[in-house]
């Protein structure tokens, strides 16, 4: 064991239950070897092609039976690339010229890429033969490119950080995970807290962890420690509701069908306060009709927990991709043309949304609000707002993610009924600090004044403005916050399905002017320690 | 072996992609017959590899040429439909 049992190392806490694992060490990969000629017989190199492939091939199996539905899909369609007939012929030309296996693959799928290159219908197709191309080269060097991960046992992961790839392949075994980079609103974090798995991102000092050791994970302490256990763990401050209803309603994020339904099942939240659409997108290779739109909105309007349903429409772009819009190479892409401003290319696209929610909104009887994504100036919101209004009777407004409207929410009175506040984006772009980046984590801490401050403007625009303020970014998530944002006027907030109950647990453990009180002790603050630090001392008085 | 020679035309709004050729590849494999497809007076790419399907980058509106090596008319003529079907998008 490198470090002394007892060891705190600090990093940012993401949930409120600590739990203690051994520690697992997920390195980045080895470089794949240089393509080179081989000493073995031509059928040699081909038998061992054919295994690698084999093997890849059962990877995606396993892989996509682990995910099932649409994902499942996406690796029938890679595997289909995988075995190409041809791709392999070409990989055993190269082979008889007296190339290694890999060599021969790699070539050939280089070939292959660079027909099919040049073509932004194939971009993505280029990129996943790139990707399998890796994976047998991979499997060729006995290189491990997959996460194997024990399916029993209590691992408390650690790594760099984890891409969406990586958390697909979380065991039940992963109790904890840590990242040494990675921020409060990595995909990492997000999945961890909607898979109710404690984790500590940004914890830099994890470096020095070693397989076998035994860890604490403690994100309530914002800290792991090394050999605790969990009588050391941070107590989160246990709210008991004591009213029967929050100060403020507490509503759910979905952006699936199945997120629809779980949340109406197992959580009391009073409607969705972000319906994030591109998620039904992302797979299809085409543009879907109308009718198709219309009916997976209405069979989720339809599944929603009862109260109001706060639809954004598409924010492609960044770091969400839809294959049907072909969105160009940005080089800063954050920064770029995304959210609403699809709308300069795929106007169509939008009205066509518009007009299939308010399908939707007809054929269910629900009570729909819709709202855009990535406004910057009021001239963009009346923009949306009449479009939205010309073609549908829902209620309308924009995400507020942007510095510049975030100070231009006072100017919105009769332009919209209502603002949304994402303050993941929202936080990206006050402190310049890029989400993906995984250094800049302590920037994206929600406590971060320079956000507090931010918001408590907005609120107070919203007011002027006459219209709600709603908060739909992970920050409403932890429940101390929440009842920051209560008491600086936001009226609603919106949280992933895991974490409404315990959110409303404490919204309902107090009345407004106490959320008002506490919320001035934050504001005081001038760091973000002190910030959580003044919210939880004025809580726990309470 | 008589080749029997039926057209086609790409309607999918992003051309021959990579769903469409799978599911073509697909059937031509269980067909067992030996299919060829491309552009009238060009060269012909056999239909068992999606990857060659695409790299003919065929887009929206374009017609093609598949050819079957087979006597059996309603046999061709029967895969012809099912490939027009996969290329409607």
């Amino acid at each position: 064991m490198s470090l002394a049992q007892g060891t705190i190392l600090s990093g940012l806490g993401v949930g409120l239950n600590s739990s203690v694992g051994e520690v697992l060490v997920v390195k980045p990969q080895a470089p794949l070897p240089a393509w080179s000629k081989s000493s073995q017989s031509a059928a040699d190199e081909k038998a061992a092609l054919k295994q690698a492939i084999a093997n890849v091939a059962n990877t995606l199996d396993t892989l996509g039976e682990r995910a099932g539905g649409t994902t499942a899909e996406i690796f029938e369609a890679l595997k289909f690339l995988l075995e190409d007939e041809e791709l392999f012929e070409l990989a055993e030309s190269n082979i008889d010229e007296g190339w290694t296996a890999g060599a021969g693959y790699g070539q050939a799928v280089d070939t292959f890429a660079e027909l099919l290159g040049g073509d932004p219908d194939f971009d993505e197709r280029v990129k996943d033969l790139q990707d399998l191309s890796k994976r047998v080269q991979a499997d060729l060097a006995g290189i491990e490119m997959a996460l194997t991960l024990p399916e029993t046992g209590r691992i408390v992961l650690v790594g760099e950080d984890f891409s969406p790839a990586d958390t697909a392949q979380f065991t039940k075994a992963v109790v904890g995970v840590i990242t040494l980079k990675g921020g409060p609103t990595s995909h990492t974090a997000i999945i961890c807290r909607s898979r109710s798995i404690p984790a500590v991102v940004s914890c830099g000092a994890a470096a020095d962890l070693a397989n076998g050791d035994t860890v604490l994970v403690d994100p309530v302490g914002d800290r792991v420690v090394t050999g605790g256990d969990e009588s050391l763990a941070t107590k989160a401050i246990e709210f008991v509701a004591l009213n029967e209803d929050p100060v403020i309603p507490v509503r759910a994020n979905i952006g699936t069908l199945a997120d629809a339904q779980g949340a109406s099942a197992e959580t009391l939240a009073e409607g969705v306060g972000l319906f994030r659409t591109e998620l039904l997108y992302l797979s299809a290779a085409t543009a879907p009709t109308i009718d198709q739109q219309v009916a997976s909105y209405s069979e989720i309007l339809a599944a929603a927990p009862a109260g109001p349903i706060v639809v954004r429409t598409i924010d492609a772009g960044s770091d969400k991709p839809v294959p049907f819009l072909h969105m160009p190479h940005e080089e800063n892409p954050s920064l770029g043309v995304r959210g609403f401003r699809l709308i300069q290319d795929h106007r169509q696209f939008i009205e066509d949304q518009l007009t299939s929610l308010e399908a939707a909104r007809l054929a269910t009887g629900r009570e729909v609000w819709v709202m855009a994504p990535m406004i910057a100036t009021v001239q963009e919101a009346k923009q949306f707002a009449e479009l939205a209004r010309g073609i549908g009777g829902y209620k309308v407004g924009v995400m507020v993610e942007t510095p510049s409207i975030a100070a231009m929410v006072d100017q919105l009175e009769g332009v919209v009924d209502f603002v949304s506040i994402g303050t993941n984006d929202l936080s990206q772009y006050l402190f310049a600090a890029d989400r993906m980046n995984p250094s800049l984590g302590a920037l994206l801490n929600h406590w971060q004044p320079g956000l507090i401050r931010t918001l408590a403007r907005i609120a107070d625009g919203g007011k002027k403005a006459g219209i709600s303020v709603g908060v739909c970014g992970e920050s409403a998530s932890d429940p101390a916050f929440a009842v920051v944002l209560a008491g600086l006027g936001i009226s609603s907030v919106s949280v992933s399905k895991s974490q409404v109950t315990v959110v409303r647990n404490a919204l309902s453990s107090l009345d407004l002017a106490d959320c008002k009180e506490i919320a001035n002790k934050v504001l005081a603050a001038t760091s973000a320690e002190d910030a959580k630090a003044a919210a939880l001392n004025a809580l726990a008085k309470l | 072996m008589s080749v029997i020679s039926l057209e086609v035309e790409v309607l999918d709004p992003i051309g021959l992609h990579a769903r469409p050729a799978s599911q073509i590849v697909k059937l031509v494999k269980e067909s067992g017959l030996t299919i060829t497809i491309g552009r009238p007076g060009e060269d012909f790419v056999k239909a068992n590899s999606a990857l060659m399907l695409m790299s003919l980058k065929i887009k929206t509106g374009e017609k093609l040429t598949l050819q079957f090596e087979t006597e059996d008319a309603a046999v061709a003529s029967d895969l012809h439909v099912q490939i027009q079907e996969f290329l409607k998008g």
